[in-house]
């Protein structure tokens, strides 16, 4: 025992004098704890490797293509299959965004109608976003806008890899799987996005799904997806304790009339619109750099107010937070089994 | 029929501050010298222990004072199964002042010098299980500007020395980002005040000092690395700090933290730039607190 405890004090007093910092503890627990999810072996087959990475929406835009593959049709039903159980249909109405940041009654609105639509039923995980890091995304230019090009290379995990900022060695935390792939940019989340074949939810169309404020004469908007009033127990924010990301599956009570499950708390979603709002002296609210909006609030949102359906705020399309995540949206056109096309 | 014999007791008048020890008259609302409230004095009489000072101390606008309000807000909501009860409706005017401002997406205005201006909380605050030890804490919200100036010249703000040596333990705050941009002046600071720090809290000079520091890398939103790694982002970045620790602290941390989730910038009625916070997400807030309090 007492050689055991010597030798520890030795070692750390060892790696001060060689300049290593001793590691954090809670790193040090953190990095032994990480299990890397393992690798998946790849189909050949072009139309089912497709289906396998999840791009469902990519086989169906291309349905006369891939139809005349041996077995495509099979994979197409599969794909639409797929599809429907895993979107869900917004239907049209009319959303009111606030134009000032205060939001306070009777500052500026734009109403602003909203087309019926098709969004994903859950954030996108870990384990979807790693197929989209092992076929190489980070490389495929396609999927970027060119203004990011040049950063690229800075959108790595904690080791240095391509990938989401808190991952290892390309590698999601198989913990995790389940989870909402969090610590990705906005350009990451719109190039996975462009890559399956679907898009980012415009900020209307988030709030939408929300607060469910159809055209009709009731004029009901919700201010929860489940209601109008806060309830701890739906949702995933600072007040639920969980202290942190939990499945994308859960809270299922808290799920929209839809079955669209936490639109608000677990993590903020990205859109696809430039958060743009006014101070109260009306000059523009900037960020140190472009930003786009973030809605639904997070684990670690500690004023409840801030994770409503309408709640508007933004985030640095660069940033790369660890209570960040995106779900994917479709046109209700591309739908063709739905549309019967 | 015996006459009771009557006992004078001799009543006092005075009364010493907890902080600086200065007498003042019983009905007095603030010491006349340091300004803390007699009623933390009054509160302290009741307990047949010595309140313990948890100082929380660092640069102007390097956010001390949204730092405390959250760290006391959250104590109140039982964070962590923590369980904080204010002695005094004065301690709670620091956490309501602050979120009140956070919630209308904006930061609370900067602590004023003078002394008067100054929130005092007082807090029993205790893990919620048995036998858990209660602490009774005392947090002044200190105007970065004093500690500035009483670090450059000491007894400017004879508050803050009596404050530093009465601390059972210090959470320092460094501005992560500013280091983070490559600024050598949180660095400077940060040695400077805990060389001050060293000061008037060592007991012998030869030895290591055994009060607690937390060093907390704070806007640390602005800075990723700060929470992957806030030792080894203090050793690469704020190195005099790190050398210094290393040598005259026998307990020191580093921590980050952050209370806003992401920053925009707008103006005021004069037209001057002002940031607001769009929306909170305070990380790392309790944990070097927890650290401090379990040195203790």
């Amino acid at each position: 025992m007492t050689l055991r405890l010597f030798t520890r004090k030795k070692a750390g007093h060892q790696a001060r004098r060689n300049g290593r910092v001793p590691v954090h503890p809670s790193l040090e627990t953190q990095s032994a704890k990480y299990q890397p999810a393992p690798y998946e072996s790849v189909e050949d087959d072009k139309i089912k490797r497709n289906f396998q990475q999840g791009r469902f929406a990519m086989i169906l835009r291309d349905e006369q293509k891939w139809g005349a593959y041996s077995g495509g049709g099979e994979v197409i039903g599969n794909a639409k299959r797929e599809l429907e159980q895993r979107m869900a249909l917004v239907p049209a109405g009319t959303i009111a965004i606030a134009q000032t940041l205060s939001a306070a009654p009777g500052s500026a609105e734009e109403e602003i109608a909203v087309e019926p639509f098709l969004l994903d039923v859950h954030t996108v995980t870990h384990a979807r976003y790693q197929k989209f890091v092992d076929a190489g995304g980070y490389d495929a230019l396609e999927y970027w806008p060119e203004e990011i090009w040049p950063h690229l290379i800075e959108l790595k995990d904690l080791t240095g890899q391509p990938g989401p900022r808190l991952w290892r060695q390309a590698r999601h935390d198989s913990r995790l799987a389940d989870h909402p792939v969090v610590g990705v940019s906005w350009y990451e989340a719109q190039a996975y996005a462009l890559w399956i074949g679907q898009r980012l939810p415009s900020e209307v169309e988030w709030e939408m799904a929300a607060s469910w404020h159809l055209n009709n004469s009731t004029d009901m908007m919700r201010r929860f997806p489940w209601g109008d009033a806060m309830d701890k127990k739906r949702c995933n924010i600072w007040s639920s304790r969980a202290g942190g990301t939990i499945p994308v599956g859960e809270y299922s009570h808290g799920a929209a009339p839809n079955h669209v499950l936490q639109l608000v708390g677990n993590v903020w979603e990205w859109t696809d619109t430039e958060f743009a709002v006014t101070d109260d002296y009306g000059g523009p609210v900037v960020g140190e750099m472009p930003m786009y909006v973030v809605r639904g609030g997070a684990f670690d949102t500690y004023f409840e107010a801030q994770a409503t359906s309408h709640f508007r705020t933004g985030q640095i399309a660069l940033a790369r937070a660890q209570n960040t995540g995106f779900r994917c949206a479709m046109d209700l056109s591309e739908a063709s089994w739905i549309n019967g096309s | 029929m015996t006459r009771m014999a009557t006992i004078t007791l001799p009543k006092k008048t005075t009364l010493p501050c907890l902080i600086c020890e200065t007498q003042n008259q019983l009905e007095t609302l603030v010491c006349s010298t340091c300004g803390a409230p007699m009623a933390l004095i009054h509160e302290a009489l009741l307990l047949d222990r010595d309140p313990c000072i948890v100082t929380v101390v660092g640069d102007s606008n390097v956010g001390k004072t949204v730092y405390l309000g959250m760290l006391l807000d959250m104590l109140s909501k039982r964070a962590e199964d923590f369980e904080a009860v204010p002695k005094g409706a004065y301690s709670v005017n620091l956490q309501h002042t602050v979120i009140s401002y956070l919630s209308n997406r904006q930061f609370p205005p900067k602590t004023a010098m003078e002394i008067d201006d100054w929130h005092w909380a007082y807090y029993q605050v205790a893990r919620r299980k048995f036998g858990a030890k209660i602490y009774d804490l005392v947090m002044p919200d200190m105007a970065g500007e004093a500690i500035a100036a009483e670090v450059a010249n000491p007894k400017t703000f004879t508050v803050i020395r009596s404050l530093l040596e009465k601390s059972a333990g210090a959470i320092l705050l460094v501005d992560g980002a500013l280091a983070a941009a490559g600024s050598p002046q949180p660095d400077f600071f940060a040695l400077k005040l805990m060389t001050y720090l060293d000061g008037v809290m060592a007991s012998k000079r030869m030895s290591r000092l055994d009060t607690p520091v937390a060093v907390v890398l704070s806007k640390a939103d602005y800075c990723p690395a700060c929470f992957d790694d806030p030792r080894g982002f203090a050793q690469t970045n704020l190195n005099r700090l790190w050398n210094l620790c290393e040598s005259r602290f026998a307990h020191f941390e580093f921590f980050a933290a952050t209370v806003v989730g992401a920053l925009g910038y707008g103006s005021d009625e004069s037209r001057n730039v002002v940031p607001y916070p769009l929306h909170i997400a305070p990380r790392g807030i309790l944990e070097p607190f927890e650290w401090v309090l379990s040195k203790l």
